[in-house]
């Protein structure tokens, strides 16, 4: 349909070879004495500090579904199916500022690596740990898959691999960039996407920046552009009889509908596995505090990049090409892009499109590896795993979770990417009342947690499977009626699953079913690692002592010579398996 | 996996809550009114008045994200003001390794 533009392409490659190169070098960065354990190759030595977290966790959150699926929601139904990501993004940060700093330092003591790790140490219970662990793997899979979804729509835009009927020629391209990125996640562990997240975070910025300043003035401002959108949105379309979308959510139906929308998903978000993975691989407890309050300066560019729905709205050529390739809508911001900027400018945008979707690929694939290793593998098959063995594990296992992803991301039809996080967001959110309710109380019932969740889960996969529009049979969204409101279904599900964990948990207390062993303590909720150990060292160690007051400019020196000795110091301090199980 | 031995008396979480009401409630505060202004979407589900070019709601919820980041930062500025002056020494050290 288009042919492939020379100076696009090969910035769009020289930028993809130079993030490989980095994912390989990653192997070497911050460096520690044995590389073959879960807290180096899987949480990148647990030392992290603001900065270079601020580049990963943002570089974790805005995934392809930033950059793709919101505009290209916000280009077909505008406020409440699109926008809600802006006001979602807006909570996610207070809500987690409330208990992420818990499970921080919970996991830091006890040196759990994944959350179902925690389960398993708060509950006492293997059964409610392998439920959280599989919800957690399950909602990844489509959470991947759209990462490359969004890498497919920058492909087709570019034109390359098109030209083929033959599917396995057409996603070659696509092929290919999955298994680089497979090698350099296999090889660095989550050091690749740490690293990485720099180049992503300033490409992205760069594009975004130039985006919201130029592409306006091209299309006659701000002004006009609301105005086209508002006047589509209200347009009633033949097919459905109903308006296309919604501007401004004005009736009440709509507002619940996109608070409901923005709230569940902004609760699922910290009980990710993936950003978990990045909030644990942070080095102190206040790291995780401070990125809560400077995440929200990323989520800026969220809503400016939203609003490029809106924008390839009004520009004509953009919006025609969409229609002729089947109204495929995630290919609306690549198309933007392509018809608005220089070629050697798109070939930029484009990258910070494919490198930001394969950072939290690359993340995701960790964490969701993480969870098959400690809460199935170690759990069930063989207890006795060394570290050693354990990061072999997971090392595999996220090359065979990219490939579920792949074959995810070729089977379903392409229309589906937003869904599929929202689909990956209700089962999620399941795990809240375990995870979430069990950092404040152990009030809870093991088993009437278990039991939530399994209900939880049918629910809302039921009721996503009914949704339906005059288009699409099934999955059509994430929203439906109960009660005669227009609900996220995740939401219901949730308080379904809350609701049947607090009966069942007071039936089970009165009949005194064991409720299992705690091994954690009150105030391990509240440890910081770091500061604690801070004092031993001091008279003995000069480095280690001068890394604790240089505090979080650390990583940055660290960054820069990656052997340097000052950052080691410190990263030995880092609590290992306490009964260091040999090999 | 780890049971450390008895803690030396350190202020638990509950006792740093009761020595700073005023603190605890702000934080609380700040982070309630942080999500409700984001929440109840009658607030801002209007057109006018536009701002330069954006209808009112479009500009709130994008002014609203640093004003957030802000938020924040008072938040973990005044939970700092909960921690005991001098760090804890020792007392979590133990578990940790």
């Amino acid at each position: 349909m288009n042919h492939v533009n020379a100076v696009t392409f090969t910035i769009v490659v020289i930028l993809f070879l130079l993030v490989t190169c980095v994912g390989f070098a990653a192997a070497r960065w911050r460096r520690a004495e044995d590389m073959m354990h879960l807290n180096e190759w899987g949480l990148g030595g647990r030392g992290f500090g603001t900065f270079v977290g601020w580049f990963l966790l943002g570089g974790d959150l805005y995934t392809a579904y930033t950059f793709i699926a919101v505009p290209s929601a916000v280009f077909l139904t505008g406020a409440v199916s699109g926008f809600f990501a802006v006001s979602y993004t807006i909570m996610v940060f207070p809500i987690a500022l409330i208990f992420l700093p818990r499970l921080w330092s919970i996991a830091r003591v006890h040196n759990y690596v994944t959350p179902a790790d925690f389960i398993r140490g708060r509950y006492g219970s293997r059964g409610l740990s392998l439920a959280m662990a599989f919800t957690g793997i399950l909602a990844l899979m489509p959470y991947i898959a759209l990462q490359l979804v969004g890498i497919q729509a920058v492909l087709t835009v570019m034109g390359v691999g098109t030209s083929s009927n033959n599917t396995f020629i057409k996603d070659l391209p696509l092929f290919a960039a999955f298994l680089v990125l497979a090698v350099f996640t296999y090889v660095s562990g989550l050091r690749a996407p740490a690293l990485i997240a720099f180049i992503k975070d300033i490409l992205v910025y760069v594009m975004i920046i130039v985006a919201i300043f130029y592409i306006p003035t091209r299309l006659g401002g701000f002004g006009h552009i609301f105005g086209v959108a508002e006047t589509h949105m209200k347009t009633v379309n033949p097919k459905t009889g109903k308006p296309t979308g919604v501007f401004i959510p004005t009736t009440g139906n709509s507002q619940l509908a996109f608070a409901t929308l923005a709230l569940g998903s902004a609760a699922a978000l910290f009980i990710y596995p993936h950003t978990i993975t990045g909030a644990l691989s942070t080095r102190r407890r206040a790291v995780v505090k401070r990125n809560m309050a400077l995440l929200p300066l990323y989520s800026v560019v969220l809503g400016l990049i939203a609003l490029l729905g809106y924008m390839a709205l009004t520009d004509k050529v953009t919006a025609a090409n969409v229609k002729k390739a089947g109204g495929n809508a995630q290919l609306a911001v690549p198309y933007l892009f392509q018809h608005m900027f220089p070629s050697w400018f798109t070939g930029i945008a484009f990258s910070a499109i494919v490198i930001g979707a394969l950072v939290p690929a690359a993340i995701m694939a960790i964490a969701a590896a993480n969870l098959f290793t400690r809460n199935i593998f170690k759990e069930f098959v063989k207890p006795d795993a060394s570290p050693r063995l354990e990061t072999k594990v997971s090392q595999w296992g996220s090359l065979v979770i990219k490939t579920g992803a792949l074959l995810f991301a070729i089977e379903l039809p392409r229309t589906f990417s937003i869904n599929l996080q929202l689909l990956g967001g209700i089962w999620v959110l399941q795990v809240f009342p375990a995870l979430v309710f069990g950092l404040f109380t152990r009030w809870f019932h093991r088993w009437a947690l278990l039991a939530g969740w399994a209900a939880g889960m049918i629910f809302g996969t039921i009721a996503a499977y009914k949704v339906a529009t005059p288009t699409t049979s099934h999955w059509a969204g994430s929203t439906d009626i109960e009660f005669g409101h227009t609900v996220y279904i995740g939401l219901t599900a949730v308080l379904l699953n809350i609701a049947i964990s607090v009966v069942l948990t007071v039936i089970l207390k009165l009949t005194k079913v064991p409720g299992g062993a705690d091994e954690t303590l009150p105030h391990q909720y509240t440890a910081d690692g770091e500061v604690a150990e801070a004092p031993a060292p001091a008279g003995v160690g000069l480095g280690a002592a001068g890394a604790g007051a240089v505090g979080d400019l650390q990583p940055l020196r660290g960054a820069k010579c990656a052997s340097g000795p000052t950052g080691r110091g410190q990263m030995r301090q880092r609590p290992r398996d306490a009964p260091a199980t040999g090999w | 996996m780890t049971q450390p031995a008895v803690q030396p008396g350190k202020p638990g979480a509950r006792n740093r809550v009761a020595a700073h009401p005023y603190i605890s409630a702000a934080i609380t505060i700040l982070i309630v009114a942080d999500i409700f202004f984001a929440l109840y979407v009658p607030l801002y589900a209007r057109a006018t008045p536009k701002v330069g070019d954006f209808p009112f709601f479009y500009f709130y919820l994008l002014i609203y994200m640093p004003a957030t980041g802000i938020v924040l930062w008072i938040v973990y500025l005044l939970q700092r003001r909960l921690l005991p002056a001098a760090p804890a020494a020792g007392s979590t050290s133990e578990e940790a390794r």
